[in-house]
Order: C-alpha cells, then structure tokens, then sequence
C-alpha cells in the first residue's frame, strides 16, 4: 500500500471521503530520481571545478566581502550611491558630469596592471588576481573635488602600502606615478590628441606609503563603476579629486618628479601637491566651502580635507613647495 | 567680400606654411594650453555635450589651414558671382 492511500485509510472520517493534502506532502512526482542522488557527489566536484576554472566570471557577480574599517569616520553621511555614480569627472569621457552612459562601453574584463619601474619584484597582475591577493576592506572617504563641490563614498579597496611591500620599491624611488588606460576605441576625449595623453598623477613615495592611501576596487559594496574609475583607481582623501587617477593600467615608481596631466595643461591652477586648503582659493573661486552631492548642503571645507591628523607631519620642511593647488 | 575672402586664403596658405597640417585644436594649444579646456567645458557643461563631440572637435582635429581655406575659397568665389552679375 503506498503512502497516501495508508494515510487515507487511517484518517477516513465515518462517513465522508475528504483528501486532505498534509503541510509536509510531497507528490511522487517531485522524488528525486535515484541515480541523480547517488551521481551528486560527481556533480558536485565538476561545479566546483568549474568555479576553479573559471575565478573570474565568480568575481564579476560581486567584490569579495569586505569588512568596513572603523578608523577613517567621515563625521558626515555617506551620499547616496545613484549620485556618485552619474556626477562624474573623467576627461577621456568628456568635460561634463554625465558621462556615466559613455563610460560603460568602457571594457573592464580582462584588465591587467603593471606595477613597475624602480622596484626589485616588478609585476603585472590580473585585476581578478589583484583582488584575490590584497587585503580588502571598506572606508568611508570624503572627496573634496577642486571644483569646490564634495562626497562621502564607502569605498572597497586596499593600502598602496600592501601593494608596494609585495614589488618592493627600491631606496632610490622617490615617487609613484599612475597612468589611466587609453582606449580610443571608448574615450573620445582622447581625439583631442594635443593633450598629453595618458592621464597622468603621482605623489611622493612618503605620501604614497600613508596610511590613507588607498588603491579603490568597489564602492557600495560592487565591483567599481568604470564611470568612478573601474576597475581600480587611487584616492588620497586629504587632496583634490583629480589626483586621483582612475582606471589604471601602469604604477611607475622613479626618481624623477612626475608632471601630472593638469598641470601640463594649467599649471598656474592644478599643481602635483594640490593638498585641500580652504584658505588658499583657486585662481577662479574660492576653495572656503562646499556643495555636498546630493543634499545640495554647503558646508566649510576642513585643511587636508579633515584628515591632517593623518598627514599633516609629511609636509614637515616643505613650506617652500606649492603645497596647495 | 571677395576681398575677405582672398585674405582668408592667404592665412591658409601662411598656416600651411607655418603649421603644415597640424590640427587646428593643436596650435591652439600650443599658442594657449587652457584656452581649449575652457571653451570644451563651458560647451559640454553649459549647452550641449554632443555639439563639442560632433561640430567643434571634427573642426578642431582638421588641419589648420582648412577653416580660412573653405572660407575664404565660399567667400571669394560668392564675391564673384556677386560682381559679375
């Protein structure tokens, strides 16, 4: 006698023939054929060998969980994700904000970065192998635009540190240098073939090895936005926004003083320091406040963009250098 | 008018012979590295994007000789028809 019919049996009210179907019943059509639940062990081997083979495409469906680091507080509220990611700045796009669209024929797969120059271990890495190799966490950052207006992003990444002590700079190195990738193909700024392609920053190799540096994978928990700089750029918080190279493809360490893309283009507006002042304006408005994105709010902009706890003490003996344009 | 024009022509000839077939966009730079970023911001941010990506940048990207070239050549051969007729 099957199931059912027992349970028929032994429930059958006196004189009425109701089936009544019980929370735990299952249909014999939903059994699971034998030979599939003795083949699952197989099955479940070749899954997991494809995952193996295949990182990549398990590292696109999201950044790997990354704990937020407590030690940076912003002491403002984070903007919302829809506003950073469609107010952008990004040349090779174009001189305006939306080019959020523009930027996704942008391919962020494969993506390589060479870590070179003067180090004893230069490396190229697969951006998918940089992710698995570095220690991931979250910060909540400001990000004071020269543009005078601001945000507060919870960024995913790692220190330039961790970077740096698995290529292991040379003593001679004084400084890093970034390089945003050139695809003419997807950036029609780069017609504009006067300008001294690649996008080009850096910094000092002290400025390089603070705490704060932080090489940017994600932000709101995703994988990076190509309009934000995917799949990695930098960010020094306590300096302006264009310092910030996105989408990088070489980080050159050498001896010789980078000249950034800006200022070979505006010197007089856009220096290789370009630490946040509000008291030292910019030669066409003041650098005092600023719009916060989103909220529209304008509040005091803050030295060192608020972080001078953290940095002020490498500017020690460098009165003398243009320290904040 | 077709004085103009003529004198459009001869600037294209001193460009050519100044600049050969650099893009206009080029000199400019050269003779004033911020001016271009200005003019493209004010373009993109203020008008419209899409008329520095598909009018100014095609013009700036030809050579330098191109623009009085075609004017001068539409203004001369205008002011001609206009005397002769």
């Amino acid at each position: 006698m099957d199931e059912r019919a027992f349970i028929r049996l032994k429930e059958r009210p006196p004189a009425m023939h109701i089936l009544k179907s019980r929370p735990w019943h299952l249909p014999e059509s939903c059994v699971t054929p034998e030979s599939l639940v003795f083949g699952r062990r197989k099955a479940m081997a070749l899954g997991a060998g494809m995952l193996a083979a295949t990182p990549a495409l398990a590292q696109q469906a999201g950044l790997p969980p990354a704990m937020r680091n407590t030690r940076y507080a912003p002491g403002r509220a984070i903007t919302a994700e829809r506003e950073v990611t469609t107010y952008n700045n990004f040349y090779e796009f174009g001189s305006h904000k939306t080019i959020s669209a523009a930027a996704q024929r942008m391919p962020q797969r494969p993506w390589t970065v060479k870590v070179e120059g003067m180090v004893e271990a230069p490396r190229e890495y697969d951006i998918d192998d940089l992710l698995r190799r570095m220690p991931l966490e979250e910060r909540v950052y400001r990000l004071r635009c020269v543009e005078a207006w601001a945000m507060v992003v919870p960024w995913t990444g790692f220190p330039l540190s961790a970077l740096l002590a698995e290529v292991k700079p040379l003593s001679s190195a004084r400084y890093v240098v970034f390089q945003t990738a050139t695809l003419p193909s997807v950036m029609p700024g780069l017609r504009q073939s006067w300008y001294p392609w690649p996008y080009t920053e850096g910094c000092t190799i002290a400025e390089a090895g603070n705490e704060l540096s932080f090489m940017v994978v994600g932000a709101y928990g995703k994988l990076l936005p190509p309009q934000n700089g995917g799949p990695l750029r930098f960010h020094q918080p306590w300096k302006y926004g264009f310092k910030a190279g996105k989408s990088l493809v070489t980080i050159r360490l050498t001896d010789q003083r980078p000249v950034s893309f800006w200022e070979k283009i505006q010197s007089q507006e856009y220096g290789f320091w370009a630490n946040v002042n509000p008291a030292v304006p910019h030669p066409r408005w003041s650098q005092a406040q600023e719009r916060m994105l989103g909220t529209g709010e304008t509040v005091p902009t803050l030295l060192f963009n608020g972080y001078g706890d953290f940095v002020a003490d490498l500017y020690t003996g460098l009165q003398r250098e243009r320290l904040w344009a | 008018m077709r004085l103009i024009g003529l004198a459009l022509l001869a600037l294209a000839a001193g460009l050519y012979l100044g600049f050969g077939s650099d893009p206009l966009g080029a000199v400019l730079f050269r003779l004033d590295p911020g001016l271009l970023n200005l003019v493209q911001a004010v373009v993109q941010r203020y008008l419209l994007p899409m008329l520095w990506d598909n009018v100014l940048l095609p013009v700036l990207e030809a050579p330098v000789w191109v623009v009085p070239l075609v004017l001068g050549a539409a203004l001369t051969i205008f002011g001609w028809n206009r005397a002769r007729g």
